[in-house]
């Protein structure tokens, strides 16, 4: 377990390490912040003091260095449009994306799970027809499009839900149930063809040749072998939430991580684009490493491997 | 022209009526305490609350609520007191002396005095802001007493007064040495109509009715919330649905929704923005085509910019006649008519240039920089074919496009637009073509020097007169392509009142006020 656990660690640093190189770089190819940042008429000679007090008159290497460095010791460095450590930004903005993602993961859960489990448990069935179309329209109606959809005929035509913002619990369901869409589809497939799988295996046989009744077969011998491939998607699900939800939140205005990002690429504001997708990686990464705990605390042979 | 205008119009001449006539109920109404909650959209999170660091129009717009300069700037575009009483203008027209509104304070408390403008201009010079540039106009500020001030300038400054009037936002001077400028930008105080409440950041910002607002009467409404929708189609369900109270930066199509609601009324007008094909006769212009005076006069009458906006805006633009637009000082209509659509003449300047067969050249453009750009580019393309000029369109980022001093390597000919917030033309005319400047590609003597008369003229009467000028000059060799100015689409519910935006996107809500629904 301990073994495993170091490689993956080891893993998670050289994958982080990767992303920064990546974003630093990536970024500084799409030009020079300051001519979005300052205002058009702004002399040459302001916008050489600006780039100077921003630091990014510097070369390349020493601009990389100081990155990595800042990076390394926590220092996420300064928004150059909202002047503001980034850090504080990202952290006033972050759980409103979390609670839109456990929503989201929530919905997904709520629907996908039964629905699965009704489906692999009597193929042929009109519940398993049902899962199938869930499945396949959740993972191919694009988000926003959805969300756009909402908005028109929840909030405009029939008029109970808000149309935008995160004001009360009946503002988050909008935003939630068009998010966890596509993870919902994805998760009613993947329950589904687990439940199979795990039916026609032979302890589930042997299970059922010992006269066990077909409630106790299911709760006792499907489910938590159901259980484990869920619970890793799950995690990726959870990561893929936090950071693909950038549409979803512009749509609704939901003052989140999302909207925070697509403003920052929106203003080439390099620093905090940055920030961002450090952040959002490292909390993928952890999350990945979590469930692979999670993982091994259901699945004993991991355990003991 | 379409319906809405002659709408509002009529309705503006019918409340003009119905204020004359009823004078005195509208005297009593004033009087009455500020009621309802008022809700703004906004399209983008606002940079700052600091005038300074407004990097742009939504954030000016929100944090101007919190505060007054000295003078203000009316519908009419004339200067009048806010602030300051009165002012005098020496002889040279480079020191200007106010005398201060006595018995004002600032939301903290602070009473506004000298102190505060010297404070003011201090803390706007600070390097980091984003327009500093407007506070080093600005040569001193000198105290003359409690309630008199002398701000110098070190040359005659045409526009001073209109830059003071929408930039410097009054601060209290020993707040803002106390906790300093971040700190101020996250707690802002002034002497503005409202007050703040409180920000919440990509979401919203929430501001109360000054109690003690110097000017009587106002503001109409107790709270105002600002409510951050960066999707154009949100921000148009959420002013069907009523939870917004003023939506804008709406489309064509969008408003077109909107008809036939009666809760919701359409605001549309010109904006003071000029878009136009930029020449360049420095770096990769010099020695093409388009430095001979025929060939610009022959693209001038050769595109057909009356059939893009036809085609691409449904005709909700006006064609631009020159780089003073419809709204601005020393706009003319009579004088200053776009170029006809002649394709024969423009041939014919093209042969007399010696391009009887046309030429080839590439048009830069900033992708998805503006609405609809990219299908004018593309329309430009088409059209110019007509008289044999081949444009190759060559589409870039908007930040590659904007990134680099005189566009880089970008053109020979670009396609852009300025807007100014002045209600003159002269900060377009300053940023295109005054000689060195960051997006400066044409260097004529000829109007840089009478841009540099315009400066420092600070008569409006004389200044109109060399707009008038400039413009005759800019016709005759056309450093441009005039395309079109183009409308602003807005709505707001039916019981809002007294809403009135500027063409340059500006609007004060202190006076507007919500009836009963």
């Amino acid at each position: 377990m301990i073994g495993f656990l170091s490689k993956r660690l080891a893993e998670s640093v050289l994958l982080m390490i990767g992303v920064l190189i990546l974003v630093f770089f990536m970024v500084r190819l799409t030009g020079d912040p300051v001519s979005l940042i300052l205002p058009v008429n702004a002399p040459i000679e302001q916008r050489e003091q600006f780039r100077e007090a921003m630091g990014l008159n510097e070369p390349l290497v020493v601009q990389f260095r100081e990155f990595m460095l800042g990076a390394v010791t926590g220092d996420l460095g300064e928004s150059l449009r909202l002047r503001q450590p980034n850090l504080e930004i990202i952290l006033e903005r972050l759980p409103a994306t979390i609670e839109l993602a456990l929503g989201a993961l929530f919905f997904a859960v709520l629907v996908s799970v039964p629905l699965g489990l009704a489906g692999g448990m009597n193929p042929g069935s009109w519940a398993d027809k049902l899962s199938r179309s869930v499945g396949l329209a959740g993972q191919s109606i694009p988000n926003y499009w959805l969300g756009m959809l909402f908005i028109v005929f929840f909030a405009v035509e029939l008029r109970w839900l808000p149309s935008f913002g995160r004001d009360s619990f009946t503002s988050l369901i909008l935003p939630a149930v068009a998010l966890g869409f596509a993870g919902m589809g994805q998760l009613v497939r993947l329950t589904r063809s687990a439940v199979l799988e795990v039916r026609s295996s032979d302890f589930v046989r042997t299970a059922r040749s010992k006269g066990l009744r077909r409630s106790r077969v299911s709760g006792k011998h499907v489910l938590p072998n159901v259980a484990i491939p869920l619970i890793s998607v799950l995690g990726i699900q959870f990561t893929y939430l936090l950071g693909g939800s950038v549409y979803i939140e512009v749509v609704f205005a939901w003052p989140g991580l999302g909207s925070l990002l697509e403003g920052a690429v929106r203003d080439s504001d390099f620093p905090l684009i940055q920030a961002i997708t450090i952040f959002i990686s490292l909390f993928a990464i952890s999350i990945h490493l979590l469930t692979d705990l999670l993982y091994g605390a259901i699945d004993p042979r991991l355990r003991h491997s | 022209m379409s319906r809405y205008v002659k709408l509002l119009s009529a309705l503006l001449v019918s409340a003009a009526l119905a204020s004359t006539l009823f004078a005195t109920t509208a005297v009593a109404q004033e009087s009455t305490e500020p009621s309802g909650e008022l809700v703004v959209s906004l399209s983008s999170d606002p940079t700052s609350l600091f005038m300074p660091r407004t990097a742009d129009r939504t954030a000016s717009n929100t944090a101007w609520s919190l505060y007054d300069s000295l003078v203000w700037i009316d519908e009419d575009f004339e200067i009048v007191p806010a602030l300051a009483t009165s002012w005098e203008i020496s002889e040279d027209g480079t020191e200007y002396t106010f005398q201060l509104r006595e018995g004002v304070t600032f939301h903290n408390g602070e009473p506004f005095t000298a102190e505060s403008v010297v404070a003011t201009w201090e803390t706007g010079m600070d390097p980091s802001n984003d327009y500093a540039n407007v506070f080093e106009e600005a040569e001193s500020v000198e105290i003359i007493d409690d309630h008199t001030v002398r701000i110098t300038t070190p040359e005659p400054n045409a526009t001073f007064l209109t830059r003071l009037a929408t930039f410097w936002g009054m601060v209290p001077p020993e707040y803002i040495a106390e906790v300093g400028i971040d700190e101020f930008a996250q707690n802002p105080v002034g002497t503005g109509p409202f007050r703040f409440v409180s920000r919440t950041a990509g979401d919203r910002v929430v501001m109360e009715a000054n109690p003690d607002y110097w000017d009587e009467g106002l503001p109409k409404v107790e709270r105002l919330v600002y409510r951050v929708i960066p999707d154009a189609s949100t921000r148009l369900a959420a002013i069907q649905t009523g939870e917004i109270d003023i939506a804008n930066r709406l489309t064509f199509d969008q408003v077109s929704v909107l008809e036939g609601n009666d809760n919701v009324e359409v605001v549309t007008y010109l904006n003071d923005r000029a878009y136009y094909v930029g020449f360049k006769n420095i770096g990769n212009g010099e020695g093409s085509p388009i430095e001979d005076r025929n060939v610009r006069l022959a693209l001038n009458y050769g595109l057909d910019r009356y059939g893009i906006i036809q085609a691409i805006f449904s005709g909700q633009a006006e064609p631009l006649p020159g780089f003073v637009v419809q709204g601005n000082l020393a706009y003319d209509e009579e004088m200053m008519q776009p170029f006809p659509y002649d394709p024969e003449r423009a041939q014919e300047l093209l042969a007399q240039a010696g391009y009887p067969d046309g030429f080839q050249i590439a048009l830069s453009c900033p992708a998805d920089g503006y609405v609809n750009i990219n299908e004018v580019c593309l329309a430009i393309q088409r059209s110019l074919a007509d008289i044999g000029v081949e444009i190759n369109v060559d589409f870039r980022t908007t930040n590659s496009f904007w990134s680099e001093p005189r566009y880089g390597v970008t053109g020979p000919m670009y396609v852009d637009s300025w807007s100014s917030e002045i209600g003159e033309a002269l900060p377009r005319l300053q940023g295109a073509l005054v000689p060195g400047n960051y997006y400066n590609t044409w260097e004529d003597e000829r109007i840089a020097e009478l841009i540099q008369e315009i400066e420092q003229e600070v008569d409006r009467k004389a200044r109109a007169q060399l707009y008038q000028e400039m413009h005759r000059l800019m016709t005759e060799d056309p450093p441009f392509i005039y395309l079109y100015q183009p409308m602003i689409f807005e709505a707001t519910r039916a019981n809002v009142e007294g809403y009135d935006p500027r063409p340059a996107e500006e609007y004060f809500l202190k006076t507007v006020s919500l009836e009963e629904e």
